[in-house]
């Protein structure tokens, strides 16, 4: 493939216009809803919490439509066929999420996770809590910023031959424009327009990307006739992809919808989540949301299996996993790939604007507004709402400059997140008993003992090097070793404490000593 | 209490029932059928078509069930949430 593109195919008039008339209407959403975000620290970060369903839940899949998406999911397509759809499966957390842990965090009307730690446990545990996950999540949030913007300069670099700082720096400039000025309102309406020009041209894009393979029976046909119709069979499990596999990304899809926090995505949904003006709107929120995103994941799994039939045999995975991208750029007609482009924009945008409003509330509510000045005013809130937005725009663009060798790093952070905690994450929410101590605990003991499961031990070679989903459940049972005697070995939360967040939140799960108290108490009446 | 009970009282909507448990059933059936069914049918798989079919039919049943339990809950949430607001900022301060 060529370094890039635009020296073959050519934008037209047509093409420039398309995606020009997308930034204008997105940072005309910034001086339009200006007055509404500047109210309060309510309104700049969750819209004042009045939002029917259905703009969270474009929102939530605007969001996880991300630049580097299409490259991720044409990556594990290509490779294992129809059952690659597994592996962007963990969106389906959602389906239990939607009945479960978004109605209890919607009822505790924390503004973020940080501030359920508050809500949920008591004493000194909470708090240290509350600044860590504050601080990580800060610093997560302008991580992803980086690295998708770092996604955005390569796919600039591919398709005009932009120096990589220049694609980086441009479109998240822009975008920085409309959050600094209308704050969460900003994202969520101009997250509602890319969310449905993002579906449409995906829909469209990948119609196209069939049509070009000859169209579905000469799809299945050529499959057919190369012996690769396992291709097609999304259950199909050899030892590439072992059964064990499936289980265990299937079990830590739905299951993990029962717990807060233990999958990256829950920290932008937990906003939207609290952003609905009702349970009930925040529940259809999340659900619709994530059923967006496995209907996208249909789609670009036919267009890539389109794309594999075109090009069966590329063994670089750097060069597979650009399919979608090259499919769109080569075979679609003048006219419509600016479209195409306009698609990549508005993916791109809803992403960073989410972050960059998702990092400033944890910087401002969780850390400012929390430790450093608690009887700050709104507006006052509201200007340090704005300056954390700017700080996350610039620790994104230092970040993305310098990550090309973090990044394998920085990727293994994330991997840290989700094992060792997914457990304790599902238990702060069903089981009374577990306290903050146990909840730190289990960070610690995951930071140090992913480490260990993943580089030292197998680099000594003591543990031989463990497929992802071995490693995962390893993790899980060591870090078990850790929290579980800590939790029996401290104090409960404060009862009082404990009681009010009952009858707020009113958890799923073993609460019985609390519930009894909360009866008698004449909080709640007895079933 | 039926499987589509449509009338609910505010406490019993607040207490966890086997609606809750159905309509996360339900719920997860919907998603991996429409999920593996929408890129089957695309390619004219007759069985795609099937499990999308049965996707929409448990996401619609999935609804029926939960919906009226949903909406007795938010309703008289609704009514609480200011008030409970006002314990929250009181309850998340590190200074008194």
């Amino acid at each position: 493939m060529s370094e890039h593109i635009l020296s073959v195919i050519k934008f037209s008039g047509l093409d420039w216009f398309w995606a020009v008339a997308l930034i204008v209407v997105m940072v005309a959403c910034g001086i339009i809803f200006y007055r509404l975000g500047k109210r309060s620290e309510s309104e700049f970060f969750l819209a004042g919490r009045g939002l029917p369903w259905w703009l969270p839940a474009t929102s939530i899949f605007a969001t996880h439509t991300a630049t580097d998406t299409p490259m991720w999911i044409t990556g594990v397509i290509y490779k294992y066929g129809m059952r690659g759809i597994w592996f962007p499966f963990y969106c389906a957390w959602c389906a239990v999420s939607a009945f479960v842990s978004t109605k209890i965090f919607r009822r505790s009307l924390a503004m973020s996770q940080a501030e359920w730690q508050n809500l949920r446990y008591s004493g000194l545990g909470a708090e240290l809590l509350r600044g860590w996950l504050a601080g990580w999540q800060t610093f997560m949030n302008m991580f992803v910023l980086a690295w998708v913007s770092a996604a955005m300069g390569k796919v600039c670099t591919y398709l005009f031959g932009w120096p990589h700082w220049l694609g980086l720096v441009s479109f998240t400039g822009m975008c920085a424009f409309y959050v600094l000025a209308a704050g969460y309102w900003g994202v969520i309406m101009s997250d509602f327009q890319q969310g449905v020009i993002a579906f449409l041209g995906i829909t469209i894009i990948c119609g196209w990307n069939i049509h070009e393979a000859g169209g579905p029976t000469a799809i299945v046909a050529k499959l057919a006739a190369s012996g690769q119709s396992w291709r097609l069979n999304p259950f199909y499990f050899d030892k590439d992809f072992p059964l064990a596999q499936f289980l265990t990304l299937f079990v830590m899809a739905t299951v993990g919808g029962i717990g807060m926090g233990n999958f990256i995505d829950w920290y932008p949904e937990a906003q939207r989540i609290q952003s609905a003006k009702t349970i009930r709107d925040a529940s259809y929120s999340i659900w619709a949301g994530a059923l967006m995103t496995l209907l996208r994941n249909g789609l670009w799994v036919a267009a890539i299996l389109a794309f594999f039939v075109m090009f069966p045999n590329i063994a670089d995975q750097k060069e597979y996993e650009m399919g979608w991208f090259r499919l769109g750029f080569e075979y679609l007609p003048m006219g419509m790939i600016g479209i195409f482009f306009a698609v990549i924009l508005a993916i791109h945008l809803s992403t960073i604007a989410t972050h960059l409003n998702l990092g400033a509330l944890y910087a401002t509510r969780d850390l400012y507004h929390h430790y450093i000045n608690p009887q700050a005013s709104e507006s006052r809130l509201v200007q340090v709402a704005r300056f954390n937005t700017f700080l996350m725009l610039i620790g994104c663009f230092v970040l993305g400059l310098s990550m090309r060798r973090i990044t394998e790093w920085l990727i293994f952070a994330l991997w840290l997140q989700a094992a060792g905690i997914w457990i304790p994450s599902i238990l702060q929410v069903i089981w009374w008993r577990f306290n903050s101590w146990a909840y730190l605990s289990a960070w610690v003991a995951n930071l140090i003992m992913s480490w260990l499961v993943v580089l030292v031990l197998p680099g000594l070679g003591v543990l031989p090097k463990l497929p992802d989903y071995q490693q995962f459940w390893l993790l899980a049972l060591m870090v078990g070793v850790v929290y579980l005697p800590v939790t029996f070995l401290t104090k409960p939360d404060d009862m009082e404490h404990l009681v009010r967040y009952y009858v707020m939140a009113r958890p799923l799960g073993f609460w019985g000593p609390v519930r009894r108290e909360a009866i008698k108490r004449g909080l709640i009446k007895a079933a | 209490m039926g499987i589509f009970e449509k009338n609910w009282t505010p406490e019993q909507a607040d207490e966890w029932t086997v609606h809750d448990l159905v309509a996360c059933v339900l719920s997860v059936v919907s998603y991996v059928l429409v999920a593996v069914g929408i890129a089957a049918a695309l390619l004219l798989l007759v069985w795609g078509f099937v499990a999308l079919a049965i996707g929409i039919i448990c996401g619609v049943l999935m609804y029926r069930v939960i919906d009226p339990k949903l909406r007795a809950m938010s309703k008289a949430f609704a009514k609480r949430q200011q008030q409970y607001l006002e314990q929250v900022d009181k309850a998340v301060r590190w200074e008194k």
